[in-house]
Parts: structure tokens; C-alpha cells; sequence
């Protein structure tokens, strides 16, 4: 008798469970359109690992939608990652705080309106609006239009990166009236338009026929988000895709295998680190810092954990960049001058001690970026060699652990000049009053340069600011560099055109092409 | 009756405030400042400025106490606030992803039964044969081999090696296919085992054996009485598991790219999104609460003793 009970209660649930769940399904609509079918010969679908939450340009999707090939700014860094006109077609500086921008004339938005001084300028005060970051890079005071296709902007203060901060997607051209519009995609100014959005799956781009420049060769690009690394591969490798970006560099070698694929790598923006804690009693001092430094394996990592896809570093900036070639001096001492220096001494086990006390540091690594925690090992073993012990600590959030003082040092990465120049990177993160100066690196001397930096105008000028700002880094070691990662694409070898940029957002363009 | 309704009801009301106040309590203990990582998404540094700003823009400069104050009239009040990340409403955010989840968990369902039918019934009848070892060794599989492994295996297969099917996304029915049998085929295995038992304990009940002497069919004993006993306690298993499916196949919808609410919510995860992940947490926890009230008091009017006792 109970065990029908039981079965009948059973039974009972099952029903009732499934009725709520379809009668919720059934209230919530469905809202996922069809896809949109009708591929045409000169149609391409990428892979892309991101996302936008929604198609407003400015906010925390600007970079996925600039990565569309829809949005454009007004000005572009080219492939040397100098700014180069793009809807500005020239600009000059009036005074230390005064721009003019000459915009191009034909340019219309999407929406088929025509792009003017005062459509701009609605533009990028929505920028500044919705997004703080457009805010500290422009620096903004006033903006007001000149002429139907000029216009001035005015900053708060000198902001000789003002140039370059305004190829941040942050402040992509938008018909603003067409944000809210709920019947129809936001126009912006592109060599594509959106057609079809199904969030979290696909975005569908489709060749703008009254683009103002070099109109796109394929009628429609379908960017899928896959943020697998492992089905981004597998997508590409069975044809649902035609190009992937970011892949694993594991993955190189069973690419590079088939003829049906093409590997390409870029030089990336990105630098690799090690962080010391100015503040650890250990890395007050310079010495123990350059003894750390001199430890790190740099081409031992390029070679067995990159698989050569990267470059040794040597300052935050990589050598693509103007600003990126510091020379290396050779350390005047070693290791052993240095330690004995400071009064450490070899103990029976080889390990160095002061006092008593051993040399002993703790290493913070994130798994977000497994790379890292890869060289923290192999910089640990060096240690170890070295007579140093590390001891390794993964912490889900890095940056909650860098916030308290109980590390001695830590991996980590940054981009670090996005938009080519280096004022916003050296502002943010070693200005001594900056939150985001993670080290602690508190230096007079370096806040006077960089102040003086934001105040420089001259590209020359900068550029040679910059490099001594980085002397004197390299001289204080608050951080060691250990390698700038390249970024891998794969596409399939029919896909043309598809050329890998440092600047992770201009993946998308109008010469993109397919081989039938 | 009424009574014991409204003990239900003011039950739900219950673990409704104690799982809301948990949740909002264990996210605010858990690390990572939602405004850090949402200006950091790229990996470029953010200003102090920015986060401030984004801070008191979110609402995480306020109190912990105003938080939830906030976030408990919002709870009661069926607001479930609007997602960090998206700037949408969370219902909205939600309730969009639930049809590709449903669609994906009654796809692996259907897998899991034909899977749990086919494999329980057959190696029940042929009990020693080898067709059980087979049974057995798939059910073995099915509990030792990884969801993921197996997602990656059937993609490799059947889509990189022969192409028969999409590696990945929703849109046809050819989509649902891999994650469908990669959702279903393991628990599948397991359930057919306990199928096969179930059938094996019941054919040798004496009420079978009178069954056999009264002279009925060897096919009808078997599916009227056989199959209709041993299969009742396996539905129960089923159904737990399709609950669970409902709440988001994370690792399967992660492998295919499924755009459910498994995927939603590992990336609200990622980002701290505090209001979705809120929001999910007091819908699945609605729906099981909702759904064992609603049984028990069906049951209670089923079973007239239960209402004495």
C-alpha cells in the first residue's frame, strides 16, 4: 500500500512539474527570431569568443560592436598604430586645449541620414554620458559645431592623446535618435549594417550599399559566439565556421597540420607580469626586486609556454610601438652580489637567509589566463634554483586579492595601450594616487612625467617622454616584464583578406572576401 | 483543507525569505567587485573615477542594509531588478532563455527515456545474456564518463570527422541532436539499470506468478503488470532530473553554445552580476518550492487519510 502511495505521489509530481514548467514557457513568448537563412556564395561566418548584451554602442559593448564592422570612430590607428583619419578627414590643434576636426562629407548613417558636426557631437556626448572611461580619455570641456561639417572640441585640460583616445570604440558615431528606437537596429556609420541580432548566438552584419568608402565585397558576415575555445575549434574544423578568432596556442599545431586552414598571428597590445608589492618588506628594497627580475626565465617562457608566439618583454609597451623600444641594460651584478649585499647568506640547504629568516615569497595567480599560472611555476623552479622559495596561491578575483597587503608578488596582464598611445595606460596605472596602481609605486619623479606627458603634444616629443618614463620603470622595478602574447586566428584558406591587426576590433572590414 | 493550504503557503513564504536572504548574503561574501570587473572586461585599466562612478550608479555604494532592504522589497514585490551587465530587466534576461533551456532539457529527456526503455526493458528480458553486459557496461560509462568529454567526443565524430551534424548553436532540430544525447545518454544508462531491477524484483512477485496461472499472455503480464510497476519509481528519478535540467545544463550548453539559462548563468557569475544571479537562484527556488507544495496538497486531496493524520 505505501509503495503505491509512493508511486502514485511520484507520478503526481511529474505531472504537475511539467505543467508549471510549459506554462511558464508559454508565458514568457518566444522571442528568438529564425535565424536568417539565406546565405548567399559571398557570405562568411566567423567565430568570435564575445558577446554584446545589446547593440547600444557605447557602454560595455562598444568593443563587440566595433569588432562588427559596423561602427566606425573618428579616427583609426593603422597597422603601425598611428592615428589616421577615418569620418575626421583632418583636424588641427588650435591652442593646448582647442581642437578643429574637418569631418568627411558623404558620410550618411545607416538609417540614410546624413552624418553632420551636429550629429557627431550629439554622438559623443552620449559617449561621455553613458561611459566614464570616455570621459577620462577625452577629457572633454565643451564641443560645439563650427560648420555643417565642422566642429571643436575643447578639453578640461592639455590632452595631447586626444587624438588617439578618439579611435576608442567608446566613442563610436551613432545617430543617437536611433538608440531607443525598438523597431529597428541603431544606425551607425559602417561598411556594414546590422540585419539580424539573436543575443548570446549570432549577430548578422550585411553590406551598407551607401557606405561613404570602400564598399564591403561580401553581402553579409555571420559572427557566432562561441566563448569555448575548445567548440571554437571544433566549429571551424567541421565548416560551420570560416574563421576563428583567439585560438588556444595548443592548438596551433593540429591547425597547422591541415591544409584546409591558415594560422595567422598578431602582434598584440597585451603585456604579461610580474607584480611586486612595494609595500612587502621584502620588495621595499630594490635589490631583492632586480634579484627576482634577473630570475625570470624570459626565453625559456617565449619558447616552451608561448610556443614562440610572443616576444620577450622588456617594458609595459611592446616593440611594435613607437614608444615600445627601450634598450636593455645588462645588470651590472648578480644575483649572489646582489643578496650578499643586502647581508643575505647561503644556508646547509643553498637557500638564502637573513637573520635567520629565509628568503621565502608568496606568488598569486588567476586561473582566468592559465598561461600564467604556467610561468609561475617555471619562474618558481628558477627560484628555487636560485635558493628563493615561492609558494604559488590561485585566487579566483586577482584583483580583490591585489587590494589587501598580504602578497609578496603576483602575475598579471594588461592591455596596455589600446588605442596606441601611452597617457591613459601610464595615468591609470602608475600615477601614485591612481586605484588602479596595483604595485604601490609611489614616485614624484614618474607622476612629473607623466603630467608633463598628458601636457606634450608633439608626437616626437611623447614618444620620447614615454621612453624615459620607462627608464625610470625599469630602473624602480615595480614590475617585471615577462612577455607580450601574440593573438591567433585561424581561417579557413578560401576566406581572403582577413588580415590580423594588433588593435583587437578592426577585425571586421570592407575587403574581407571568400574564394568560391 | 484551507488550513493546511495556508500552512503551505506561509511554508513557501519562509524558505522564500531564508534562500533570498542567504543568496544575497553568501554573493556579498563572495570575492570580486562587480564594477572592477565590469570596467575591466578587456583588460584595460580603469580609472578610480570610473569605478566610483559605476559603483554608485549599481547601487554598491550604499549600505549593506539598504542593499537588502532594497533587494527584499524588490524580492516580495516580484521586481527582480535590473542586470548590471545588460542594463535589462532580470525577469526579462530570464525569461527569455527559458524556452532554449526547456527546449534542450525535453530534448535530453526524450533521450534519457528512449535510452532508459530501450536498454532497461531489453536487459531485463534477456537478463543473462549479452545484451546485460552491454547494459552493464554502458551504464558504467554513462556514470564514469565526463559531460564534457562526451559533448567534445560526439562533436569530434559527428560533426568534425563526418559532418552529419551542427557543432554547435540552436536553430533546427538537427542542432538539438548532440547536446540532446550528451544530456541524455549517461543518466539514461544509469536509469536502465535500475529499470532492469525494478522488472527483474517484480517478475518474481507472487502476484505475476498468479497471473502466469491464471493464464494470461507472457506479452500482456509484461506490460500491464511487469513494466507498469517496476517503471513508476524510475519516473520519479526522470522527473528529478529534468527539474534539474530546467535550472540550466551549465557544461552542456557551455559545449554546444546552447543560449539557455545554464550559459546566462555562468556568465553572470563571471561578471557578478548580483541582480540575475538573485533572480535565478529565487526562480528555480520557486518553481521546486511551488511545485512540492502544489504535489503535496493534491495528494492530501487524493488521500484522505493524510488529511486525518
Amino acid at each position: 500500500m505505501e509503495k503505491k502511495s509512493q508511486q502514485n505521489y511520484s507520478l503526481v509530481f511529474y505531472v504537475v512539474f511539467c505543467s508549471l514548467v510549459f506554462i511558464l514557457a508559454g508565458c514568457s513568448g518566444m522571442e528568438k527570431q529564425e535565424s536568417g537563412g539565406g546565405a548567399t556564395d559571398n557570405n562568411v561566418t566567423l567565430a568570435f569568443p564575445w558577446s554584446p548584451t545589446s547593440l547600444d554602442p557605447h557602454g560595455i559593448d562598444s568593443w563587440e560592436i566595433m569588432r562588427s564592422g559596423t561602427g566606425e570612430t573618428l579616427v583609426k590607428l593603422n597597422e603601425d598604430l598611428e592615428p589616421t583619419p577615418w569620418l575626421a578627414k583632418a583636424w588641427k590643434q588650435e591652442n593646448e586645449t582647442t581642437w578643429v576636426f574637418q569631418l568627411e562629407e558623404s558620410v550618411s548613417f545607416h538609417n540614410g541620414k546624413a552624418m553632420n558636426a551636429a550629429s557627431v557631437i550629439e554622438s559623443l556626448k552620449r559617449s561621455l554620458e553613458k561611459d566614464q572611461k570616455a570621459i577620462d580619455l577625452l577629457q572633454v570641456e565643451s564641443m560645439e559645431p563650427l560648420s555643417e561639417n565642422e566642429l571643436k572640441i575643447v578639453t578640461k585640460q592639455p590632452n595631447a592623446a586626444l587624438i588617439a583616445h578618439l579611435a576608442d570604440p567608446s566613442t563610436i558615431i551613432v545617430d543617437v535618435s536611433t538608440i531607443e528606437d525598438k523597431n529597428n537596429y541603431p544606425a551607425l556609420t559602417g561598411a556594414f549594417q546590422f540585419k539580424q541580432f539573436n543575443k548570446d548566438e549570432s549577430l548578422v552584419v550585411e553590406r551598407y550599399k551607401d557606405y561613404w568608402g570602400e564598399k564591403a565585397i561580401l553581402s553579409e558576415i555571420t559572427i557566432k559566439f562561441i566563448p569555448d575555445g575548445n567548440t571554437r575549434l571544433m566549429a571551424l574544423q567541421s565548416g560551420d565556421v570560416d574563421a576563428a578568432t583567439d585560438i588556444s596556442i595548443d592548438n596551433i599545431p593540429i591547425l597547422e597540420k591541415d591544409e584546409k586552414f591558415a594560422v595567422l598571428t598578431a602582434e598584440s597590445l597585451r603585456t604579461h607580469m610580474l607584480l611586486f608589492n612595494m609595500r612587502s618588506p621584502l620588495f621595499k628594497d630594490i635589490a631583492l626586486r632586480k634579484v627576482i627580475d634577473q630570475s625570470i626565465p624570459r626565453e625559456n617562457i617565449v619558447q616552451s609556454i608561448m610556443l614562440e608566439q610572443g616576444t620577450e618583454a622588456k617594458s609595459p609597451f611592446p616593440e611594435i610601438l613607437p614608444f615600445g623600444k627601450v634598450l636593455e641594460n645588462a645588470p651590472n651584478e648578480t644575483i649572489e652580489q646582489l643578496m650578499t649585499q643586502e647581508g643575505w647568506e647561503k644556508n646547509s640547504d643553498e637557500m638564502w637567509q637573513k637573520e635567520g629568516k629565509p628568503f621565502e615569497v608568496n606568488l598569486l595567480t588567476f586561473p582566468q589566463r592559465p598561461e600564467l599560472t604556467v610561468m609561475a611555476e617555471i619562474i618558481q623552479s628558477e627560484l628555487l634554483n636560485e635558493g628563493i622559495k615561492a609558494n604559488i596561491s590561485q585566487v579566483e578575483n586577482i584583483d580583490e586579492a591585489l587590494a589587501n597587503d598580504e602578497w609578496d608578488l603576483s602575475m598579471y596582464s594588461m592591455l596596455t595601450a589600446h588605442t596606441g598611445d601611452p597617457q591613459y595606460f601610464l595615468n591609470i596605472f602608475y600615477q601614485s594616487d591612481s586605484e588602479s596602481n596595483v604595485s604601490y609605486y609611489d614616485s614624484p619623479t614618474i607622476d612629473g612625467m607623466i603630467d608633463e606627458l598628458n601636457r606634450t603634444s608633439e608626437s616626437a616629443k611623447r614618444n620620447q617622454l614615454a621612453l624615459k618614463i620607462q627608464e625610470v620603470i625599469h630602473t624602480d622595478l615595480p614590475q617585471s616584464f615577462i612577455v607580450h602574447p601574440k593573438t591567433v586566428f585561424a581561417v579557413r584558406k578560401e576566406v581572403k583578406g582577413f588580415t590580423p591587426h594588433p588593435i583587437e576590433y578592426y577585425y571586421i572590414h570592407s575587403k574581407i572576401d571568400v574564394n568560391e | 483543507m484551507i488550513r493546511f493550504c495556508l500552512e503551505r503557503l506561509a511554508q513557501l513564504i519562509i524558505v522564500f525569505f531564508f534562500v533570498t536572504t542567504l543568496t544575497f548574503l553568501l554573493l556579498r561574501l563572495a570575492p570580486g567587485d562587480p564594477a572592477y570587473i565590469l570596467l575591466t572586461t578587456h583588460d584595460v585599466p580603469a580609472s578610480e573615477e570610473a569605478l566610483n562612478a559605476l559603483r554608485k550608479e549599481l547601487g554598491l555604494a550604499e549600505s549593506l542594509w539598504s542593499q537588502y532592504f532594497q533587494w527584499i522589497t524588490d524580492a516580495f514585490t516580484w521586481q527582480w531588478g535590473t542586470s548590471y551587465v545588460s542594463k535589462e530587466l532580470v525577469v526579462e534576461e530570464l525569461f527569455r532563455r527559458i524556452p532554449a533551456t526547456i527546449e534542450l532539457a525535453t530534448a535530453g529527456l526524450v533521450v534519457m527515456i528512449a535510452v532508459t526503455l530501450i536498454m532497461g526493458i531489453s536487459t531485463a528480458i534477456y537478463s543473462h545474456g549479452l545484451l546485460n553486459q552491454v547494459g552493464k557496461l554502458m551504464a558504467l560509462l554513462g556514470s564514469s564518463i565526463p559531460t564534457f568529454w562526451l559533448g567534445f567526443l560526439l562533436i569530434y565524430f559527428f560533426s568534425v570527422q563526418y559532418g552529419w551534424l551542427p557543432s554547435m548553436g540552436r536553430g533546427t532540430v538537427k542542432h538539438l541532436f548532440l547536446p540532446a544525447i550528451t544530456l541524455g545518454l549517461g543518466l539514461g544508462s544509469m536509469y536502465a539499470r535500475v529499470l532492469r531491477t525494478n522488472m527483474l524484483e517484480v517478475m518474481n512477485q507472487p502476484f505475476i506468478k498468479a497471473a502466469m496461472a491464471r493464464g494470461l499472455s507472457k506479452k500482456r503480464i509484461f506490460i500491464f503488470q511487469v513494466f507498469k510497476h517496476a517503471f513508476l519509481p524510475v519516473v520519479t528519478m526522470l522527473g528529478t532530473s529534468f527539474a534539474f535540467m530546467l535550472g540550466g545544463s551549465i557544461i552542456v550548453e557551455e559545449i554546444f553554445s546552447w543560449p539557455g539559462l545554464g550559459k546566462y548563468i555562468v556568465e553572470a557569475i563571471n561578471m557578478r552580476d548580483y541582480p540575475v544571479i538573485q533572480g535565478y537562484v529565487m526562480l528555480t527556488t520557486f518553481i521546486f518550492v511551488a511545485i512540492h507544495n502544489v504535489v503535496d496538497m493534491i495528494y492530501v486531496w487524493l488521500d484522505p487519510r493524510l488529511r486525518v493524520s
